[in-house]
């Protein structure tokens, strides 16, 4: 099932900067890696990608230029060297808050009663 | 009873990117740089029908639903464009101050080096208002640039309403230095180009102030 974009709040940047990391994108083939790697469930809307996108670009995490591809003129973005170690960072704490919660969230077994 | 026939591919894209234009507002490069990777994304989406077999016109009408209504999506792209009108104007009001600036200092010559602060804010009593428009326009300058991803990011709103602000105070410190300057402005051809200057600066200035106002209308809505 898809997820809601305000579920993602606070992770877009980091699943955009992954998403990019493997190479420069234009922004719908963002928006099919982000569906296609995770089975639907992220299914962003444009509206959300690309002004996200935007706004990275204006914090110097990515960078982009036109290119033309097959006659098409197209912006890519490609990741930029803050954009990468701002990646590094977002896995860090993704990595110690997942731990955290699914230690919490994880069922415990029920202790036996006397 | 049949609606009106439906238009071909390339005529209703461009009737779409004509109505997310319409609702687009901004820097104008900006929204051409908007809209033009909206085109190529609803192309490539409508590319990728077609090679599965849909007719042109199916493939576009599914792609356009995927992206969205235009006014949708143009309110998305918002809080952006008023970032990027914000920081156009705070970087064009900054760099008209030498600009303007000079002629002033030509005509009032203060002479901080003799009689210190107090002589320059004699000369042009308008230094601290400038010292704060500066000050107020290179904080929101930081706030909305690359040093977000070290700093709290200024919101969307907290930026127009500061360019707003230095507008205004460039109107107050442009109508007051015309009015302290005038008889010394008045006797020479510097004079002249200075007075110029500051009407110019008034002008676009509220102008921007007019801009800016519609845009904190805009993000109230």
């Amino acid at each position: 099932m898809p997820m809601r974009p305000e579920v993602l709040k606070g992770h877009l940047d980091a699943l955009l900067l992954a998403v990019l990391e493997t190479g420069s994108q234009h922004g719908y083939a963002i928006i099919e890696a982000l569906r296609a790697g995770t089975d639907g469930a992220l299914d962003l809307p444009t509206g959300t990608v690309y002004p996200a996108l935007h706004r990275l670009e204006r914090a110097g995490l990515i960078t982009s230029d036109w290119e033309t591809v097959t006659g098409r003129r197209r912006r890519a973005y490609r990741l930029t060297t803050a954009g990468k170690r701002a990646l590094h960072e977002h896995r860090t704490v993704w990595n110690e808050f997942s731990a955290a919660v699914t230690a919490v969230l994880t069922p415990r077994p029920t202790a036996a009663t006397t | 009873m049949t609606g009106p026939p439906a238009l071909p591919a390339e005529e209703r894209l461009t009737q779409y990117l004509d109505e997310i234009a319409a609702a687009l507002h901004g820097p104008r490069r900006r929204q051409q740089r908007i809209l033009a990777e909206l085109r190529d994304g609803v192309e490539q989406s409508a590319h990728t029908r077609t090679a599965r077999g849909a007719t042109p016109e199916q493939a576009l009408a599914a792609a356009l639903a995927e992206f969205g209504h235009p006014t949708d999506i143009a309110n998305a792209f918002r809080p952006e464009m008023a970032i990027a009108d914000a920081r156009r104007i705070l970087a064009w009001l900054l760099a008209t101050g030498p600009l303007v600036g000079l002629w002033w200092l030509l005509i009032l010559h203060p002479q901080p080096w003799h009689g210190g602060p107090a002589a320059l804010i004699t000369a042009i009593p308008v230094v601290p208002l400038i010292a704060v428009a500066i000050s107020c326009a290179l904080a929101t300058l930081v706030t909305t640039g690359r040093l977000i991803r070290w700093i709290p990011e200024a919101a969307p709103r907290t930026a127009v309403t500061a360019a707003s602000s230095v507008a205004a105070f460039i109107v107050a410190c442009d109508v007051t230095i015309i009015a302290v300057g005038w008889s010394a402005a008045s006797a020479e051809f510097l004079g002249v180009i200075a007075v110029g200057a500051s009407l110019a600066r008034i002008a676009c200035s509220i102008s921007a102030l007019h801009s800016m106002v519609t845009w904190q209308h805009r993000l109230n809505r």
